[in-house]
């Protein structure tokens, strides 16, 4: 089950960044994916960068994260560019945002190659393996799951205890009435979605030592990303972080008793949803 | 004088259009190149596929023309993207009706070629597959085919690599285990896998059947079914960066020290199989051509060089199917014009010399059979540390040709390797 775990604590990250644009701008980010494939590629530059110079492997871990935060400053070029969408009809910004899907297919490409990309030697191992029931897991997956509960547990204090939290929260509930009551939206745009580019490239990054780099993890991530989101409930935190898990655990428990049926038991979940409770477990009253 | 754009480029088409006068041979002085679309990948899971190929087709071009040409006339290329099998046809169709070509090459994925055989007959063009013509199902939608010629079998790799498991592991292993992408390539290989492992009673229980979707990036879960079920060997027939992946993952939870792996095509990546993962004494398959096959012939050699200097990277099979197709047209067409008194013969007449012609290869000799399949050599061999890279190479490399491993014409797979005599 910690398989599933894991996968779900990478789901978390690029479903929450997914759900907190669209709270406040109302805007469905499928580039979300990209920002996670730029995070991994860039995650597998800097560290093999870092470690050329000499950086003891054990510290990659920093590394990887700093990298995925500093991509975060795509955020407001990109928010600059979907803001022209803001009022016009859905169908234009997810025709927006598909086209920026693609040309980061394409800035990928060109910068990286198509060959797949992985951290060489052991990096993935440098923490050690240790034994969990019966089987044996390697130290760094049960890091990033822990990170992920941090980021979620962060994203929790944040939205509920802090100012910047209220001004989002009153922005997510009613765009038109934070404005008229002093918020900047543009700015509090601006910093909403470069928090969201950045849950997805530090999602990336961490995932990288585990696997490789491949082109397409974007959009393969996108499918499962809005699968968590149709579960969790559109717009909501707690939706994404539920979303996630019981995305990632019935995964691992379909491939644990009934491989064939890996791929349908989540859209059966997924159609059980929208038949039973169609905005989503999670989903606010209001929206 | 300031050189300005419009001048500087005035000059440049000058000056090409008196290289290009100075390049050709006088007597063909007047003659239009041979135009040949190609057909290749580049986004998603095929992409390193159609780069690999345009590769090949590059470095056999370059040759050709440096050469002369075919029958005088050098070749240009129309590269176009292979993509979803709709807008791939609609391409081929541009390729063959606006562009008017002599040939089309390429195709990697098998749903594309499926749709693209048929346009091929019916629009009366050449069309030389790299990859994307196996399966039953292109036995029923081109029973006949005469204009368009097919790759190998699919399943080639998965008979060999079990050949290989019966010669290497037989006795050692009880439990096996396969994880093959949900798609028919996937199934097909599985299949015939258990198929063999039956008909040369290797005495094998099958204790787990994973299908992760094609492209799938995270493999913990399926690790972990793995380690329940305890297998002695793991079957997988992954392509592309999803091999080192699993692999990757499966060495961290421990697996490639409790289980043999057979990896029917990681070859297609094989600079991603790193050694700080990979296990030694592994069944690895390079498909139909290996950058460091011993006894290597000077063409392989020239093209390995000329590829790592190029690119900074080691050549894998799909170049090989690529560069194959255009040396096979150059000769179909040369071989045509000899019976037509050195007149340029007609795609029918070419299709005619394709029928049973053999060329050398990168990977050595190749051909295509009378009924449009793909004649030639697969490289599969046991995994080894001892070379200068950072990833895995075979040793010993075990070599079988298609006339081995490959159902014969008209027959079906299962029937055929049940005809076989244990």
């Amino acid at each position: 089950m910690l398989g599933g775990v894991f996968h779900a604590a990478v789901l978390f990250l690029v479903a929450a960044g997914l759900q907190l644009v669209f709270g406040v701008q109302k805007i469905l980010n499928l580039a979300c994916g990209s920002f996670y494939a730029l995070g991994a590629y860039t995650g597998v530059s800097l560290v093999q960068w870092a470690l050329g110079a000499g950086l003891p492997r054990p510290a990659f871990l920093p590394v990887l994260l700093a990298a995925g935060a500093a991509l975060a400053v795509l955020g407001p070029p990109v928010e600059r560019v979907l803001r022209a969408t803001y009022e016009r009809d859905e169908s234009f910004q997810l025709l927006l945002t598909f086209a920026l899907v693609l040309i980061f297919e394409d800035v990928i490409r060109v910068v990286w190659g198509t060959a797949p990309h992985q951290l060489g030697g052991d990096v993935y191992l440098a923490y050690g393996r240790i034994p969990v029931g019966r089987v044996t897991v390697p130290v760094y997956n049960l890091l990033v799951i822990v990170a992920a509960g941090l980021i979620a547990l962060g994203m929790g204090l944040l939205l509920a205890r802090t100012r910047f939290g209220r001004i989002v929260r009153a922005a997510a509930e009613n765009r038109r009435m934070a404005a008229a009551l002093g918020v900047d939206m543009a700015r509090v745009s601006t910093r909403v979605f470069t928090l969201g580019v950045g849950l997805g490239t530090v999602g990336g990054a961490l995932v990288i030592p585990a696997t490789a780099a491949v082109n397409e993890m974007g959009i393969e991530l996108i499918v499962e990303a809005f699968a968590v989101v149709v579960i969790g409930g559109l717009g909501s935190m707690r939706g994404a972080l539920v979303g996630a898990l019981i995305v990632g655990l019935l995964k691992a428990l379909a491939i644990a008793v009934y491989p064939e049926a890996e791929m349908l038991a989540i859209y059966l979940v997924v159609i059980a949803v929208l038949v039973f409770r169609p905005a989503g477990l999670f989903a606010r009253a209001a929206a | 004088m300031r050189t300005t754009r419009r001048r500087f480029l005035g000059l440049m088409g000058g000056a090409a259009a008196a290289a290009a006068r100075l390049d050709t041979p006088p007597a063909f002085g007047q003659a239009a190149p041979v135009r040949i679309g190609v057909l290749a990948a580049k986004a998603g899971v095929t992409a390193p596929v159609g780069e690999s190929g345009l590769r090949g087709t590059q470095f056999a071009v370059e040759r050709i023309n440096a050469a002369g040409g075919i029958l005088g006339r050098k070749i240009e290329l129309l590269v176009e993207e292979e993509s979803s099998p709709k807008d791939t046809v609609e391409r081929f169709r541009k390729l063959a009706l606006q562009q008017k070509v002599d040939v089309i090459t390429g195709c990697v994925s098998t749903a594309v070629g499926l749709a693209v055989g048929p346009v091929a007959e019916e629009l009366r063009t050449l069309w030389l597959a790299w990859d994307a013509t196996t399966q039953k199902g292109v036995e029923e939608t081109m029973p006949r085919p005469r204009y368009a010629f097919r790759s190998v079998d699919n399943e080639a790799e998965a008979v060999m690599a079990s050949l290989l498991c019966a010669k290497y592991f037989r006795g050692k292993v009880r439990t096996v285990a396969g994880i093959n992408n949900d798609y028919s390539y996937g199934r097909d290989n599985w299949a015939a896998f258990l198929a063999i492992m039956k008909k040369l009673q290797m005495g094998v229980t099958p204790v787990a059947e994973l299908w992760p979707k094609l492209g799938e990036t995270n493999f913990t879960a399926h690790v972990a079914a793995l380690q329940q079920a305890k297998p002695d060997l793991i079957f997988c027939s992954f392509w592309s960066g999803d091999a080192p992946i699993f692999v990757k993952q499966a060495h961290a939870a421990g697996l490639t020290q409790t289980a043999r792996f057979v990896l029917t095509t990681a070859g297609g990546v094989h600079e991603s199989m790193k050694k700080a993962f990979t296990p030694e004494g592994a069944i690895m398959g390079y498909n139909s051509m290996y950058f460091e096959a011993p006894g290597a012939s000077p063409l392989l050699r020239e093209f390995v060089r000329w590829h790592s200097e190029r690119f900074r990277e080691w050549p894998t099979y799909e170049a090989d199917h690529a560069y194959f197709t255009i040396v096979a047209y150059k000769a179909a067409v040369e071989k045509a014009a000899r019976g037509l008194g050195g007149r340029w013969p007609s795609p029918e007449q070419v299709a005619g010399a394709l029928e049973g012609i053999e060329v050398e290869s990168l990977s050595g000799p190749r051909g295509y059979r009378a009924d449009h399949i793909m004649e030639c050599n697969f490289f599969q061999g046991l995994t080894t540390h001892k070379n200068r890279y950072d990833f895995v190479t075979i040793d010993p490399v075990e070599v079988m040709s298609t006339r081995q491993i490959q159902k014969p014409s008209g027959m079906g797979l299962y029937e055929w390797i049940n005809s076989w005599k244990v």
